[in-house]
């Protein structure tokens, strides 16, 4: 099943969406509407990263 | 197409466990760590343990980590920061959501969480609905108070994230309930099982049979029942739907579900949850499967109040088999069993409420509700079990009381002076029940 999705690919893709949404957040300083918007999509930004960059680097990982 | 995916996460829901293992540990690191410098509170408590995040190299270096009660998290709270106090681990002002514990066992415990926090949450419980079959075609219906509980808040939360539809049926009786269920159509619900048996006599004294209704998914929550198979017959055959489990906690999460297969247990969500089972006698770990335990918990991604290695008091156990539904979460075996608190000695004898729910559940011509009395009858612990009969069968009380003295001392090995109450008569729960009453002095 793992085989079929390119990990390190879409966590990529996830770094650049928060790469942008914080650079939002930074221009929102005095813009309420950007600010909490980009904060928003911030947490939602922390689920794809829970749900895929996360473990895109498993493989690396060793604990004994 | 997405839609038709039977996992919410293809890639985390089917690692080796291995893979699971590494992931835990990586993160219960970071969550520690966070822990250790943003928390006054935990802060404190791992340094009288002579314990910091560069300690933690293995495993067993976890198990050395002291872990958190509830009573712990009462103490610290109501003062600076209000009303949270030394566990938050944000600024005050990034908190956006407002929980508190029930208080069934002491003062209510505060839950502050952020947005990412809220996210998380139903996240979580994405991963349950999605298991439980909920797809954008469902019209789900959530018969609870909406209010200062937790719930089925993030249930809600999650039926929208996944691309449901739903109705939200918070202050409305009973009968509008099933109205508006009816009227709307609606495929689904999310209720305790206490809630959902009522709901069904509700129905029926209306004259709605709810197996004609159009609810085909339950998920239930709040108490043990759905783990309970007498009790999820009765809600299944009541509303022809499937009745699913799941776990959570308002200081924990939502960290446990049923999923389609209804393999008799539920899946840890081993990727947001690090569960571990200790032996209440010794405090041993317990690795193996088919032995019972405490859980201690880590939500291993929740920032403002993290809840990291909490004494939750669940009894618990690893399920020998993995499910078929090709999970590689571990399943627990027949759910959350009962409460460390709970299951107390009578007559020498350890007694879980579960099992005398199994008991009352699985016996014809008993009505759903019972109460069972511990107390002392001079220096001997005495146990009253109060049940109903349901309305026509009360010609057979003798053939009944002799069924269920049997059952009785077949699975829980103790004996009861029993109590006949018409139909009706027992008090009735719209949320957590109060069925076991420990009257004796400790």
């Amino acid at each position: 099943m793992n085989d079929t999705y390119d990990l390190r690919d879409i966590a990529a893709k996830i770094e650049s969406l928060k790469k942008t949404a914080l650079e939002l957040r930074d221009l929102g300083e005095n813009f309420p509407a950007l600010y909490r918007n980009a904060r928003r999509i911030l947490a939602g930004v922390r689920m794809l990263e829970i749900n895929i960059s996360d473990i895109s680097d498993l493989t690396d990982l060793e604990v004994s | 197409m997405w839609k038709d995916q039977p996992y919410w996460n293809p890639v985390l829901e089917t690692l080796p466990h291995e893979k699971i293992r590494d992931l835990q540990f990586r993160k219960f690191k970071n969550i520690f760590e966070w822990g250790y410098e943003k928390s006054k509170f935990h802060h404190t408590l791992y340094e009288k343990a002579g314990i910091t995040p560069e300690d933690i190299r293995s495993f067993d270096d976890i198990r050395r980590i002291p872990t958190v009660e509830k009573s712990m998290m009462r103490d610290i709270q109501r003062i600076h920061p209000f009303p949270y106090g030394d566990a938050l681990c944000v600024p005050l002002d990034e908190v956006v959501e407002f929980r508190q514990t029930s208080g069934t066992t002491g003062q209510p415990v505060y839950q502050p969480d952020t947005w990412q926090d809220w996210e998380w949450w139903s996240e979580c419980w994405s991963y349950i609905l999605w298991a439980q079959g909920y797809r954008p075609s469902d019209r789900v219906f959530i018969p609870f108070g909406y209010n200062v509980f937790v719930a089925f808040w993030a249930g809600h939360y999650a039926a929208e994230k996944i691309g449901a539809e739903i109705v939200p049926g918070g202050v409305l009786d009973t009968q509008s309930r099933i109205l508006k269920i009816q009227e709307l159509q609606c495929t689904a619900m999310m209720a305790t099982p206490t809630y959902v048996l009522g709901m069904a006599d509700t129905a029926r004294k209306m004259g709605i049979d709810p197996s004609s209704l159009t609810v085909r998914k339950i998920t239930c929550a709040g108490e043990p029942g759905a783990s309970i198979p007498t009790t999820k017959k009765r809600m299944e055959e009541a509303w022809a739907a499937k009745v699913y489990d799941h776990a959570g906690a308002t200081e924990i999460g939502a960290w446990c579900f049923e999923c389609t297969a209804q393999s008799g247990g539920l899946h840890v969500n081993e990727a947001f949850f690090l569960v571990e089972i200790q032996d209440v006698e010794t405090g041993e770990y317990i690795e193996e499967p088919g032995r019972r335990g405490k859980m201690i918990i880590t939500a291993l991604d929740r920032q403002a109040q993290p809840c990291i290695r909490f004494d939750s008091k669940d009894i618990i156990e690893w399920a020998p088999e993995p499910c078929s539904c090709g999970r590689t979460f571990r399943l627990i075996n027949g759910g959350v069993i009962g409460r460390a608190d709970d299951i107390t000695k009578v007559k020498g004898v350890l007694l879980s409420p579960s099992a005398i729910e199994e008991v009352v559940r699985g016996l014809d011509g008993l009505g759903n509700e019972f109460e069972v009395i511990v107390d002392k009858e001079g220096d001997i612990d005495r146990i009253t079990l109060k049940v109903e009969i349901i309305k026509g069968r009360e010609g057979e009380r003798k053939q009944i009381e002799a069924n269920l003295k049997d059952q009785l001392r077949l699975k829980t090995n103790l004996g009861y002076i029993l109590e006949f109450h018409d139909h009706g008569t027992l008090p009735r729960y719209d949320v957590k029940a109060k069925r076991f009453k420990d009257l004796r002095k400790h």
